[in-house]
């Protein structure tokens, strides 16, 4: 059940994925026939979207056509564009938004971790993880980070602090 | 005739008449200007004569992509704009980053001609093929960032990519910017004013279309190399990482950091400023432009002392010299927090910095006092001031109001001698630089198209140590003197190569920091990726390339010829022509520009004693529209 993830505080937003993306599928440039998507949240949070391919896909739960199925062996999720009626529940249904709708051929369109985007990230940090090295990936060094520039406001109370701590 | 890179179509729009039109892009202004700047300088040329206003309807405010832009070739983020300019009475336009340019493109557009006044305030709205004027009343008064984020919410739409004013746009502040994706601005020569002039708050654009180029396996596999040489360039790396605050070390080092109004190029606090203590202590976030692999902006937050709590994208090198060491100010939380200001009011940090600073020069020479300016403390690195001047100056309040004027017209106003210590060159005020201590500069500044510009021509590699690319550029013949900051000799050569390629990035549109610094791409890239994305083969020669250049460059010096620009207008600050610089390394230095200038309008083929470009000249590049209107209005 791998996916595709880059750390918020390490992506620039430069969305070369995104183009990389719809040249390798498509042939053309063109964000919106990407499988993935890069949010750029002001002032200084840039994520990219894409499926994580869940152990039980609400997509597929929705889907009334059964085109959706997580495939056995890789644990991806896929949509089936001949079954694919382009009824947007799935799109829905995502608590990611990571389903997106092909603006011509109008079919659901997912990221199947085909790795093309990881190649060309600018920094190097877009990456295909699953949900344990996720787990195990440098905590420490991310919430510091997320604590010292976002949430400085939030201040432990002095007598919470432990003898030893810094 | 173009097979990819444009999208074919120009939208006209008249806000007097409330009239929206689409236009074909011609083939014969594609293959002579190739896009961007090159369009804006014949559509300005042809549609805005000497006797239009700036901040009358009948100016133009152009907003141009190249063929480049919005494809997958590095820094290729970009859109410019374009109109006569309310702060130089000249030709003026600004490039700028961030996301819109592409945008424009997915939405099936090359160019916006925005043209008349509306009744009320609007602001353009474009999703492909709908294309509305809106109205903008509840936005009036608000900030670009209030502004940006009320279009998108009232849109449903988070992506939609806005072009805004603030309030010092809204009240003709004459330096007044346009701001993109919050923090990219189109900094220079008042373009803001000029949106402010016609009642339009914003431009909103939302594109779900492709772009296309010629032969997309091979553009693929050129664009994959671009960014593998940015890649792996140590100073893009350095760049990645820094941001342009890495000039502030490398200034100081050859003593060409302005500082307190350009009067020495030595900061004794620069470290304060420098890129190591930005990133040590207030970096927060890298980020990037559409398509970069470079991601030179960089986020910063401020926690400790009067500004903390300040969040923003932050300055780059030039916010770090207008704000601070012109102002001889090293405190970096107001630096980020001015920055965050003029980004919120629209105003352009490099002229309101240097307005500021001149101002404090004065105070310091006696020529203001205290009386004079509202019992304000223009010292030196007073902070406080500067953060409390940026509302003033974008609502035109009390003093803000001789302060929205930019520094020819205070000068003008003051009198007692006041122009001189006025840092502008054809009432643009200057950039970061000193051509005391960077000959070639002091060229560019007096002769470039905008004013006291330092993006039209500025050669890094004569400066910083680049002897080999240098070589390149120019030749092994012109070693040692070109990389002799100190010295004339080669610069006005190197000035006109450089001006002219950089009209041909200007018209792509490529970033200046693939170019200049770090100088990675030079007209020979420009001459393999072009024919390769719009299928014009003549685009593939660098002559063909070198001679659009030079007809860009031309032309806009004869927009400006026809508002009344000669060679006694390119000329610099008393300061740097008989001021020896101070200290430093180039301690003792002036600039003898004249020497320049002779060899400049040689070498462009204009005329020395009047700077008009010669009939033999525009007859070699195509320009027979200007003769016949020169002959008409008696100019040749």
């Amino acid at each position: 059940m791998k996916f595709l993830y880059i750390d918020p505080l390490e992506c620039t937003g430069c969305r070369i994925c995104e183009m990389v993306c719809s040249f390798h599928w498509e042939k053309v440039l063109n964000p919106r026939k990407s499988r993935l998507r890069v949010m750029r949240v002001e002032a200084g949070l840039d994520m990219v979207i894409a499926c994580r391919n869940c152990a039980k896909p609400k997509c597929m739960e929705v889907c009334p056509e059964n085109a959706i199925r997580k495939v056995e062996s890789t644990g991806l999720v896929v949509v089936d564009e001949k079954k694919c009626t382009g009824c947007t529940a799935c799109i829905e249904a995502c608590p990611f938004g990571a389903i997106y709708m092909h603006p011509d051929k109008n079919v659901a369109i997912k990221c199947v971790l085909c790795g093309t985007c990881v190649k060309y990230c600018p920094v190097g940090t877009l990456r295909i993880i699953s949900p344990e090295e996720l787990a195990q990936y440098n905590t420490a060094r991310y919430i510091k980070k997320i604590k010292a520039t976002f949430l400085e406001d939030l201040k432990i109370p002095e007598d919470a602090k432990r003898e030893g701590d810094p | 005739m173009y097979k990819g890179g444009y999208k074919g179509k120009i939208l006209r729009v008249n806000l007097s008449k409330n009239e929206i039109k689409i236009e074909p892009l011609s083939k014969e202004l594609v293959r002579n200007y190739i896009g961007g700047s090159g369009f804006a300088a014949k559509i300005l040329y042809d549609e805005v004569g000497p006797e239009i206003d700036p901040l009358s309807p009948d100016n133009e405010l152009i907003l141009a992509t190249g063929p480049l832009t919005g494809t997958l070739w590095p820094t290729t983020g970009r859109i410019m704009f374009a109109s006569k300019s309310p702060l130089t009475e000249i030709g003026g336009e600004s490039h700028v980053g961030g996301f819109l340019g592409p945008e424009l493109k997915f939405a099936g557009y090359d160019m916006i001609i925005v043209k008349g006044k509306a009744k009320s305030p609007v602001y353009l709205y474009i999703e492909d093929d709908i294309v509305e004027l809106r109205d903008a009343k509840h936005l009036w008064g608000s900030d670009t960032h209030e502004t940006t984020k009320i279009i998108q919410e009232e849109n449903g739409d988070p992506e939609i990519q806005v072009a805004a004013i603030g309030p010092a746009g809204e009240n003709l502040v004459l330096y007044a910017c346009i701001i993109i994706n919050l923090a990219r601005a189109a900094g220079r020569t008042g373009m803001g004013a000029v949106m402010g002039s016609k009642n339009l708050k914003a431009i909103a654009v939302r594109g779900t279309g492709t772009v296309e180029v010629a032969d997309f396996e091979k553009f693929m596999e050129l664009a994959e190399e671009a960014h593998e040489r940015i890649d792996k360039n140590p100073q893009a790396r350095e760049m990645t990482k820094y941001g342009t605050p890495l000039l502030v070390a490398y200034k100081q080092e050859i003593g060409e950091l302005p500082t307190r109004n350009h009067q020495t190029g030595v900061f004794n606090e620069w470290e304060k400023l420098s890129a190591e203590t930005l990133r040590e202590n207030y970096w927060v976030k890298t980020r990037a432009c559409f398509g970069c692999s470079i991601a030179c902006k960089k986020a910063f937050k401020v926690t400790e002392g009067p500004y903390a709590g300040t969040f923003s994208e932050g300055p780059e090198y030039e916010g770090l010299y207008a704000f601070g060491t012109n102002c001889g100010n090293p405190d970096f939380g107001s630096i980020l927090k001015a920055n965050l200001l003029c980004n919120k009011y629209g105003i352009d940090i490099i002229s309101a910095g240097a307005t500021i600073a001149f101002m404090m020069e004065l105070y310091e020479k006696g020529i203001i006092s205290r009386e004079d300016v509202e019992g304000l403390n223009f010292t030196w690195g007073n902070h406080e001031l500067i953060v409390e001047l940026l509302p003033k100056i974008a609502h035109r309040e009390g003093i803000g109001n001789l302060l929205a004027e930019g520094t020819y017209r205070i000068a003008k106003k003051i009198g007692k001698n006041a122009e001189k210590y006025a840092i502008q060159v054809k009432k643009l005020e200057m950039s970061g630089q000193d051509g005391r201590t960077h000959r070639s500069i002091a060229l560019g500044h007096a002769t470039a198209a905008r004013g006291a510009d330092h993006l039209r021509s500025l050669i890094t590699v004569d400066q910083l140590g680049y002897e080999e690319i240098a070589k390149q550029r120019f030749g092994e013949d012109k070693l040692p003197e070109i990389c002799n900051p100190y010295t004339e000799k080669y610069k006005a050569y190197a000035t006109k190569i450089t001006e002219d390629v950089y009209a041909i990035r200007d018209a792509l549109i490529v970033c200046w920091y693939s170019c200049a610094w770090p100088p990675i791409f030079w007209i020979e890239d420009f001459a393999q990726i072009l024919p390769i994305a719009t299928g014009i083969k003549e685009f593939g020669s660098i002559e063909e390339l070198y001679k659009i250049g030079e007809r860009q460059v031309t032309l806009k010096r004869a927009f400006n010829v026809r508002e009344g620009i000669r060679r006694k207008d390119d000329t610099l600050p008393e300061r740097f022509l008989k001021e020896p610089m101070p200290e430093g390394p180039g301690r003792g230095q002036v600039v003898n520009l004249d020497v320049m200038l002779d060899e400049y309008y040689e070498l462009r083929g204009w005329n020395k004693e009047t700077g008009i470009p010669t009939k033999e000249k525009l007859k070699e590049l195509g320009l027979n529209f200007v003769i016949n209107d020169f002959e008409k209005r008696g100019i040749l």
